[in-house]
């Protein structure tokens, strides 16, 4: 009597998915990389307290002393948040089912038993894993290192958890929109770097409703540090700036991260991924 | 999930939980101070509570041994007020005091409307026998808070409730002002949420290592104090903090820097400076000319600074110094416009 088969749920699906790529994406080439973006911010932290506490005058911005706090979310709002998160969605978003198109092993996981989209949602979670295992302790040391030059670490440590809040939303977000672009485009990279570093840029700088079709117009608003600018471009955008209020840009974040996970695998559900030869 | 994979996350959260631990505890705790590299300001701060609208500090050892100190102390040899705060806390400003912290909080219950919760730390020399002796002898009640003796005496109308208080915090260091502020005190060193952990404040403090005295705060905080009128307080720029560096040797030089709340209110400002400059320019006294000469204005965004270096031979323009000199030859160095002056009487 043949025993009838019971494919495993949606979850237990990507779980398992993530189970099997999260090792796999943490010691990648990828990661090196990944490493070198999060380790600048900590190796500068680190040259900075050293250089701070031999009293040399690092903190000087026109002659007068910065505190380390103000310091602190400078470097998010610079490394983090305008670089890093954006960088490493695109890097590991895109890459989520293309890497195994180009490896072709994609075969082997849609042969098995589970849903297609749990095996991007799988990834999804394990580029989550990556991601959130690197970048956030690196926060963390940098916090540790700059924030107590003339500041404190009590007096800063909910801006801490609003930051790692903060780059946790950004790399879901990010991430969700480029594992569309990575499901969907030819070369996906391309159109994810033009997507970050040319339309977002590009909108948030124009008045008017566009930038509403941007992650970072949102994800600005959570940020809990004053936003310094830094070149002309975010000085144009400062001028057109109308934060929306922190309800309505978290609802949105997650409307967008719901939203494109659920095309991204709706996406890999429906498309034939012809390999070649 | 491989062991390595494992490994790698579990020192990742380790790090994590470290890092968070160390911040949830200074949140709770009020901080490290042992960790906080390169401080600023005296470690008295540490007794200034982390509300206080307005911090200030003078090195009252270097500004009484200052050249401008004797000058005017020769000039001005009727020192009233000093002698009565001796009489009245034993305290010989000249002698025992080496530097002061002082510090106004936001009025309390239990502040006065002309001197909410005040609080002045004195570093120096106290003969803690006499000055408990001296405080019963003017009604004064000795009491124990949190380990700390307190002295409370009364306003001079018997009124305990609106008292000025001494408290011997350290040997060498006392703390005089309302109980309440000596008590916020107290509390503040004892819990570190002291104004280090401000960071507001401690922004604005740090950057005046050269001065021998300055003063910082919340302009607001001073404008509430002044009980000025509505129409004066409605046409004051909206300044959100200040903070005025001096140093006082021969002359007396410094920088005043305030921060208004954006950057079309900063330019506001630099315009009616830099039109009252013009202004005292105009006036043609070369009294007003050498001061204003010595005015310097400049800052960008928010920022507006003036920083001014009166030398000593203006003081040698005030009636009383210049009598005490016996109205004799100027000194060589003395600007055009003083000569003028004075060759003109």
């Amino acid at each position: 009597m043949a025993i009838p088969s019971r494919t495993p749920g949606y979850l237990p699906s990507a779980l398992r998915v993530f189970d099997l790529s999260v090792g796999e994406m943490l010691w990648s080439r990828r990661t090196i990389f990944m490493g070198l973006i999060v380790g600048a911010p900590v190796l500068i932290a680190i040259v900075l307290r050293l250089l701070d506490t031999l009293g040399l005058p690092v903190f000087q911005v026109n002659g007068m002393q910065v505190a380390g706090p103000t310091v602190f979310g400078m470097m998010i709002w610079f490394f983090y948040l305008r670089f890093t998160i954006p960088v490493l969605g695109v890097f590991y978003g895109t890459s989520l089912i293309a890497d195994e198109v180009e490896d072709k092993t994609i075969t082997y996981l849609f042969t098995r038993p589970v849903p297609k989209g749990a095996v991007l949602l799988g990834k999804y979670l394990a580029y989550m894993a990556c991601t959130v295992f690197v970048v956030l302790p690196s926060v963390v040391i940098v916090y540790l290192c700059v924030v107590p030059m003339r500041g404190s670490l009590g007096g800063s440590f909910l801006d801490l958890l609003k930051d790692l809040t903060l780059l946790v939303i950004g790399l879901a977000v990010y991430g969700a929109v480029f594992a569309v672009i990575g499901a969907r485009f030819k070369r996906p990279l391309l159109v994810g770097l033009i997507f970050i570093f040319g339309w977002e840029q590009v909108a948030l700088a124009f008045p008017g409703y566009l930038k509403r079709f941007t992650v970072a117009y949102y994800l600005q608003a959570l940020v809990p540090h004053a936003m310094p600018n830094d070149n002309i471009v975010s000085l144009i955008q400062s001028f057109f700036r109308e934060n929306p209020t922190l309800p309505e840009a978290l609802f949105w974040l997650f409307a967008i991260m719901l939203g494109f996970l659920w095309i991204a695998a709706v996406s890999v559900e429906r498309k034939e991924y012809v390999l070649e030869q | 999930m491989t062991k390595r994979t494992r490994y790698f996350m579990a020192v990742s959260a380790g790090i994590m939980v470290v890092g968070l631990g160390s911040g949830l505890v200074a949140f709770y705790g009020g901080g490290f101070p042992s960790l906080s590299a390169s401080r600023s300001g005296p470690s008295e701060l540490s007794y200034v509570p982390a509300d206080s609208a307005v911090v200030a500090f003078a090195n009252v050892r270097e500004v009484m041994d200052s050249q401008l100190r004797q000058r005017i102390k020769q000039a001005f040899p009727d020192e009233r007020g000093q002698k009565e705060f001796q009489e009245r806390t034993g305290i010989d400003i000249e002698r025992d005091i080496d530097y002061i912290v002082a510090a106004m909080t936001t009025p309390g219950a239990g502040g006065l409307k002309s001197n909410p919760n005040g609080l002045v730390v004195a570093r120096g020399r106290f003969n803690v026998t006499q000055l408990e002796t001296l405080a019963r002898e003017h009604g004064g009640v000795v009491e124990e808070y949190k380990g700390k003796r307190l002295v409370k005496g009364s306003d001079g109308n018997g009124d305990r409730a609106h008292s000025v208080a001494l408290a011997f915090l350290e040997p060498g260091l006392v703390g005089i002002g309302s109980e309440a502020a000596i008590k916020s005190a107290i509390d503040a060193q004892l819990t570190a949420h002291s104004i280090t952990a401000n960071n507001e404040m401690m922004e604005l403090i740090t950057g005046f290592e050269a001065g021998n005295a300055w003063a910082v705060g919340r302009f607001d905080a001073i404008v509430g104090q002044a009980n000025l009128p509505v129409e004066v307080t409605s046409r004051i720029p909206p300044i959100k903090t200040f903070a005025v560096m001096t140093h006082i040797d021969g002359g007396l030089s410094g920088t005043l820097r305030a921060e208004t709340r954006d950057d079309p209110s900063a330019e506001n400002l630099r315009q009616v400076v830099q039109g009252l400059l013009a202004l005292g320019r105009m006036s043609n006294d070369p009294k007003a000319t050498a001061l204003l000469n010595s005015l310097q204005l400049s800052g960008s965004g928010r920022t507006v600074s003036l920083a001014f270096s009166v030398p000593s031979e203006v003081f040698d323009l005030l009636p009383g110094i210049r009598k005490e000199m016996g109205g004799g030859r100027l000194p060589e160095q003395l600007p055009k416009e003083l000569k003028q002056l004075h060759e003109s009487k």
